[in-house]
């Protein structure tokens, strides 16, 4: 599931970004280091193919309802992690910009929730270790079906996280939770069941294709993955650090509320079922001088005063008049030109 | 100018794909390589641009002998025009992608440029410049891999299948493409009516050996030769069968 | 299938879109990305409960669009099925935050109520500003342009590939569906025990023809490095640009238009 633009706060989203810019950064580096040339091609057609292959909806039986492959697990197994993370950043940007699928903004926890996990955490310590004794169709599957439930699950996690702390929905956090992780351990069955079947069939096929890619010297050490760690978390510290100092020391500044971004004053008061909406207001308002909190009886009544809801229709009305003034405009002079 | 001698191939399955093959082609010619599918014309393209290895015997362009050490110079000298332009054309510009092939030279960029343009105006395709290649016609795409090999200057080229799944007016339009560059080619080809119009000499291959080598008429007027590897008469020189 | 068409006609319109001339196509791809980057941001710098200060960014979507031409159908239809997902993630607002903010004549409006189109606003706001970027600056342009910004050469190279693929896979993966279903006519879609020999076999002729591209780049002396042009400049005007568009909407971000307009009711 895509995060969108529109349910990130802009600290949430930057953190998400730098985070996953740090990670593809660190793919990058290690791809030029020890990637086969002949790879490249090979990585561009399979994001392709994932982007393809999203596409096919599959019958679930017993259920009449349908569902389609997700990509990581997969990719990572047929291309190795480094590279099958920096695949699926291509293909997330490309959703992002063609179908709005997810956005910009949210473009950084879209890759980290969708290929940070499987890609390069759940890949390399709970497929690999699967089938290090060997690739047989049994493990194969097995590796497949835990390892897409155990990644899908941990992006839901971090989409109620990273929902939460952007402070855009007032669904208590077990609640969230609660509905999130049950669906997705279920999409991760069965795409997991599909993942296992298709990476069988390859096996069978061309064994030697799975075999190239969890060649070991090619696979990633656990020093290294932990050096991905803790860089990443560095990363985030010092991203997050820089912005709550940037929100504090200029007031003037956007509503980067960091207490959201760490998410205990605002988890807090959802948990318990907020005693009033002062109090929430007073954890997402940044700005007390401006919008609902206004002290000069303007707008007093939460910024959203009667005369304030006409006003923005009136301002809609205007922006729309605009829009087709300057399509007149233009139509005109095409006319006379 | 391409000399082939005592060339043995054989996949690591074990299938033989190239039995003893003795060549000699001279500059300028242009020969169309036919044989029934599978008869060892791909085989033998992998082994000219260096793609398989050469285990057994030897293949020279022009003094210089193919293998690992030069295998650059080679892709210098000689270009390949693939059957599926898709698999050819990986940019998103047909500009870039005729571009490639030069800026891997490491021309400046105005060098880069001149080459492209010089191509484009070559082919009579100026217009496509800026579109992207997913965008066109499969004609267009046709035209436009031939030029992303032409801006290399190569002295020798292999078409592998340049009139397949085209409409009449697209074929006659790489046919004619064909007919007007100069260099070396190597056609390899079910098309035997475009090896009547534009070749002068014809290759048969057969279960990977040289069945047959000579002039247009020889061999392609031969209908018992033809019939023995699996070919028949081009189109134009069979009887109409109206019902 | 309807989802495969779908996506080949989103791509062909956006791309078909891209082509234009217009003053807003003609800007440097950078500028056009840096101002929709920071239009996200202003847009979802407002909090749940402030939408009258919302209202006035929607002078951005609407101007561009006239400016650039672009047809308003084809967009408004992507954004519908952009959509859903935001209405349910706000959904929950209205049921969890009942408390009144304010009554409109005898309809009491609650905060979650404001909080839910807040939501709904922004999806629209941010969707739009990039569709307009997509529809105005083709996706290799504004990829060379993450090459200027140190962008790791390897992921450019991964978005043009997959970008040049994407429409030849699913041209392909449309023909096996076809294929498929018309041999297996009751089924609504491939049977779940299908897919991997479905996608198995997709895979393989897509090793297939990785391997073709390879030896095709090989040929015209690739070795592992992708070399391209550089970026165009930034001109003059792109900076003016640039400079102009972001102080009006900082400006928007602070001057609340609504309450301006509202205030004299």
């Amino acid at each position: 599931m895509h995060m969108a633009d529109a349910l990130v706060s802009p600290a949430v989203g930057g953190i998400m970004l730098a985070a996953s810019a740090g990670a593809i950064a660190y793919s990058a580096y290690k791809c030029k280091d020890d990637l086969d040339e002949k790879k490249i091609p090979l990585m561009g057609v399979m994001g392709a193919v994932i982007f393809a292959g999203q596409m096919i909806n599959f019958t679930i039986p017993g259920t009449g309802s349908s569902g389609h492959i997700g990509g990581g697990i997969l990719l990572a197994a047929l291309l190795g992690p480094f590279p099958a993370f920096l695949a699926l950043t291509a293909v997330l940007l490309i959703q992002a910009l063609f179908f709005a699928d997810g956005g910009l903004l949210a473009l950084g926890a879209n890759i980290w929730n969708l290929g940070f996990y499987a890609c390069l955490l759940v890949y390399p310590f709970v497929f690999k270790p699967i089938v290090k004794k060997g690739l047989t169709p049994t493990r194969i599957s097995v590796a497949s079906v835990v390892s897409v439930m155990l990644a899908l699950t941990l992006g839901a996690i971090s989409v109620v996280i990273q929902t939460l702390a952007s402070g855009i929905t007032e669904l208590p956090m077990a609640t969230f939770m609660g509905m999130m992780i049950p669906i997705h351990l279920a999409i991760g069955l069965v795409e997991g069941i599909v993942t296992g079947g298709i990476l069988v069939f390859i096996y069978k096929m061309r064994p030697e294709l799975l075999e190239s890619s969890m060649d070991n010297k090619k696979l990633p050490k656990n020093l290294s993955i932990q050096k991905v760690l803790g860089v990443l978390l560095v990363f985030a510290i010092v991203v997050g650090g820089g912005l709550s100092l940037l929100a504090s020391s200029n007031p003037d500044g956007l509503e980067w509320s960091m207490e959201n971004v760490a998410g205990t004053a605002e988890l807090e008061t959802s948990g318990n079922a907020y005693d009033s909406a002062a109090g929430i207001q007073e954890s997402t308002a940044f700005l007390p001088d401006y919008g609902f909190k206004s002290t000069d009886g303007e707008g007093s009544a939460a910024g959203t005063s009667v005369s304030g809801i006409i006003g923005a229709g009136i301002t809609l009305i205007l922006a729309g008049g605009t829009g087709y003034l300057i399509y007149a405009v233009k139509r005109r002079k095409e006319k006379t030109a | 100018m391409l000399e082939i001698k005592k060339l043995n191939y054989a996949y690591p399955d074990g299938h033989q794909a190239i039995r003893d093959i003795n060549l000699k082609i001279n500059e300028g010619e242009s020969i169309a390589l036919v044989g029934a599918n599978g008869a060892g014309k791909s085989s033998l393209f992998k082994l000219i641009i260096g793609i398989a290895e050469i285990k057994d015997g030897s293949i020279k362009i022009e003094e210089l002998p193919v293998g690992k050490k030069t295998l650059k110079d080679i892709r210098r000298k000689v270009g390949m025009v693939f059957q599926n332009p898709d698999d050819q054309l990986f940019m998103t510009k047909v500009y870039d992608d005729i571009a490639f092939g030069p800026r891997n030279e490491l021309l400046t960029e105005e060098e880069v440029e001149v080459r492209v343009v010089n191509v484009l105006e070559q082919l009579g395709i100026t217009h496509l410049r800026d579109r992207m290649p997913h965008r066109l016609s499969g004609g267009e795409k046709r035209v436009i891999a031939i030029a992303s090999v032409l801006a290399m200057n190569p002295r020798v080229i292999l078409f592998d299948e340049p009139t397949s799944f085209l409409d009449p007016q697209a074929r006659r339009n790489v046919i004619n493409t064909l007919d007007s560059l100069k260099m070396t080619k190597i056609i390899a080809t079910h098309d035997l009516d475009m090896a009547l119009d534009i070749c002068d000499r014809v290759i048969i291959l057969h279960h990977g050996s040289v069945f047959a080598d000579g002039t247009v008429k020889d061999i392609l007027l031969d209908e018992n030769l033809l019939s023995q590897c699996h070919l028949e008469l081009p189109l134009c020189m069979q009887k109409p069968r109206i019902r | 299938m309807s989802t495969i068409t779908d996506s080949m006609n989103t791509i062909n319109s956006l791309e078909e879109m891209a082509e234009g001339n217009t003053i807003i196509h003609r800007l440097h791809p950078m500028v056009k990305l840096m101002t929709t980057m920071l239009y996200l941001v202003l847009v979802i710098s407002f909090n749940p409960y402030n939408i009258t200060g919302l209202m006035v960014f929607a002078f951005y979507p609407v101007i561009l669009m006239a400016l650039a031409e672009i047809p308003y159908k084809p967009l408004l239809k992507r954004l519908l099925v952009a959509l859903p997902f935001s209405f349910f993630a706000g959904l929950s607002n209205i049921i969890f935050n009942q408390q009144l903010a304010l009554m409109i004549g005898p309809v009491p409006i609650s905060y979650g109520l404001i909080s839910f189109t807040s939501i709904m606003v922004k999806t629209i706001f941010t969707v739009m500003a990039v569709l307009i970027l997509i529809a105005t600056t083709s996706l290799p342009k504004i990829s060379y342009q993450l090459l200027s910004i140190k962008v790791p050469k390897i992921i450019v190279e991964q978005i043009m590939l997959t970008y040049r693929y994407i429409s030849v896979l699913l041209e392909q993966v449309a023909n096996m569906y076809t294929a498929y279903v018309l041999r297996a006519p009751a089924s609504r879609g491939i049977k779940m025990k299908d897919m991997g020999i479905f996608v198995g076999q997709l895979l393989l002729k897509s090793f297939d023809r990785a391997e073709s591209i390879y030896v095709a780049m090989k040929c015209r002396g690739y070795d592992g490095n992708y070399l391209y042009a550089k970026p165009s400049p930034i001109k003059k005007g792109d900076w003016l640009f640039l400079v102009l568009v972001s102080a009006i909407l900082c400006l928007m971000r602070f001057f609340d238009l609504s309450l301006f307009i509202g205030s004299f009711l």
